[in-house]
């Protein structure tokens, strides 16, 4: 009886620590400090409404009349991204496949930087320490911390990566960092494990913004990657609903092939 | 100039044209764009969704038996932008829609212009209404 009793309190005070040893174990490493949390104030709210009004909802301009504003490099053509030996090489290897289509048919979204050229509109919002941006393509959201926190030395590897801002003057300046395999720079452009994209945004004129985005990553890119985007702000605007597995019917397959799932019995119900 | 080179620079301006939303999501690889044929019909469903608008449209064939055609369309994110509503096509409607159709012959295809029984021409493309 006692033994088990015994044992019964040893285990429960193994149970107790360990928790204790596995948070010591990863805290070799110490993170960055995030300043402590609080709730904003007046004047966090009031600090806000000085800086530049980004809220509301854009639209990328496209050509035809409304200015062109895709990839165009500032100032110039279309620009590509120039590429190492390797990644001239792999992206030869991945044109020679032909792929026929890539995941975004199969509603995957394309992360970044390929989520900000979309041609549907964006909705951003200012609060204290934060940008949001509410994108409507594949419905997906960035957030920007611009509270002052550092960019994590080790992050997760996400579509979006990790983004932190800073003002400088009227230009929000952001620096991304990692990001999922399944992103890309280009079309047939992987990326490497320290691509890093710094965007810059700011108003043109009250109802205009500029975005200027460099990508640099030293395994794939010899230079840095620059493109400007120009959108529109549209005050009457609201951001749609956007679920893409709603009724897909599109598909990509393993081999790349692309086609379309024309039977009538996978469409919603009347 | 070259065919090839014909042929790219054609592909390019279509895309740039009509399929920017429609590229955003997949190619046009299932699609013969060089090709364009008309169907006639009376629309048996309109699928109001995303990623793309559909739109069923009932087509007897030469032998007289009814055969279902579909017909994928821009968004309706995109298309409630231009005016378009989901009654914008109802069941019942006659209509007549050109098509880029399916390379592999099923019946279906990519919308480029439908004309209704009262004659009023439905596209998918040019500027939002609102501004």
């Amino acid at each position: 009886m006692v033994e088990t009793r015994v044992r019964r309190i040893m285990t429960a005070v193994v149970i107790a620590i360990s928790p204790i040893g596995v948070i010591a174990a990863f805290a070799q490493t110490p993170a960055p400090k995030p300043p402590p949390p609080k709730s904003p104030t007046a004047a966090d709210w009031a600090a806000v409404a000085k800086l530049p009004d980004f809220t509301g909802v854009w639209e990328l301009s496209f050509g035809g009349g409304r200015g062109g504003g895709r990839g165009a490099a500032p100032g110039g053509a279309p620009q590509g991204p120039q590429l190492t030996t390797a990644a001239t090489a792999k992206r030869k290897q991945l044109q020679s496949e032909a792929r026929e289509d890539n995941q975004t048919a199969n509603c995957l979204p394309p992360g970044m930087p390929g989520i900000m050229g979309q041609p549907y509109p964006m909705e951003f919002l200012m609060t204290p320490g934060l940008v949001t941006i509410v994108i409507e393509a594949y419905t997906q959201v960035r957030h920007i911390y611009t509270d002052g926190r550092a960019l994590p030395p080790d992050p997760d590897l996400k579509f979006h990566g990790t983004s932190v801002g800073r003002w400088e003057g009227d230009t929000l300046v952001v620096e991304t960092v990692g990001f999922s395999p399944l992103t890309e720079i280009a079309a047939n452009v992987p990326h490497g494990d320290k691509m890093r994209i710094v965007e810059r945004f700011r108003l043109a004129d009250p109802d205009t913004m500029t975005i200027q985005t460099t990508v640099t990553d030293p395994d794939v890119l010899t230079a840095p990657y620059t493109s400007a985007r120009t959108l529109k702000r549209h005050r009457t605007w609201t951001i749609a609903e956007y679920i893409c597995e709603e009724n897909n019917r599109n598909f990509v397959d393993e081999k790349g092939k692309a086609g379309i799932n024309l039977n009538q019995a996978g469409a919603p119900a009347k | 100039m070259t065919r090839a080179m014909l042929k790219l620079l054609t592909a390019t301006a279509v895309v740039l044209i009509s399929g920017a939303t429609l590229a955003a999501h997949h190619s046009f690889a299932a699609f013969n764009m060089q090709g364009e044929k008309t169907i006639s019909g009376t629309v048996k469903q309109f699928d109001w969704t995303n990623p793309h608008t559909w739109i069923w449209v009932n087509v007897p064939n030469e032998q007289g038996v009814v055969e279902t055609w579909a017909i994928e369309g821009m968004s309706p994110n995109f298309l409630g932008r231009r005016g378009w509503t989901k009654s914008t096509l109802k069941a019942g409607d006659k209509v007549s829609v050109v098509i880029r159709p399916m390379r592999d012959g099923s019946k279906g295809g990519m919308f480029v212009r439908a004309t209704l029984a009262d004659g009023k021409v439905l596209l998918q493309t040019g500027e939002p209404t609102e501004p």
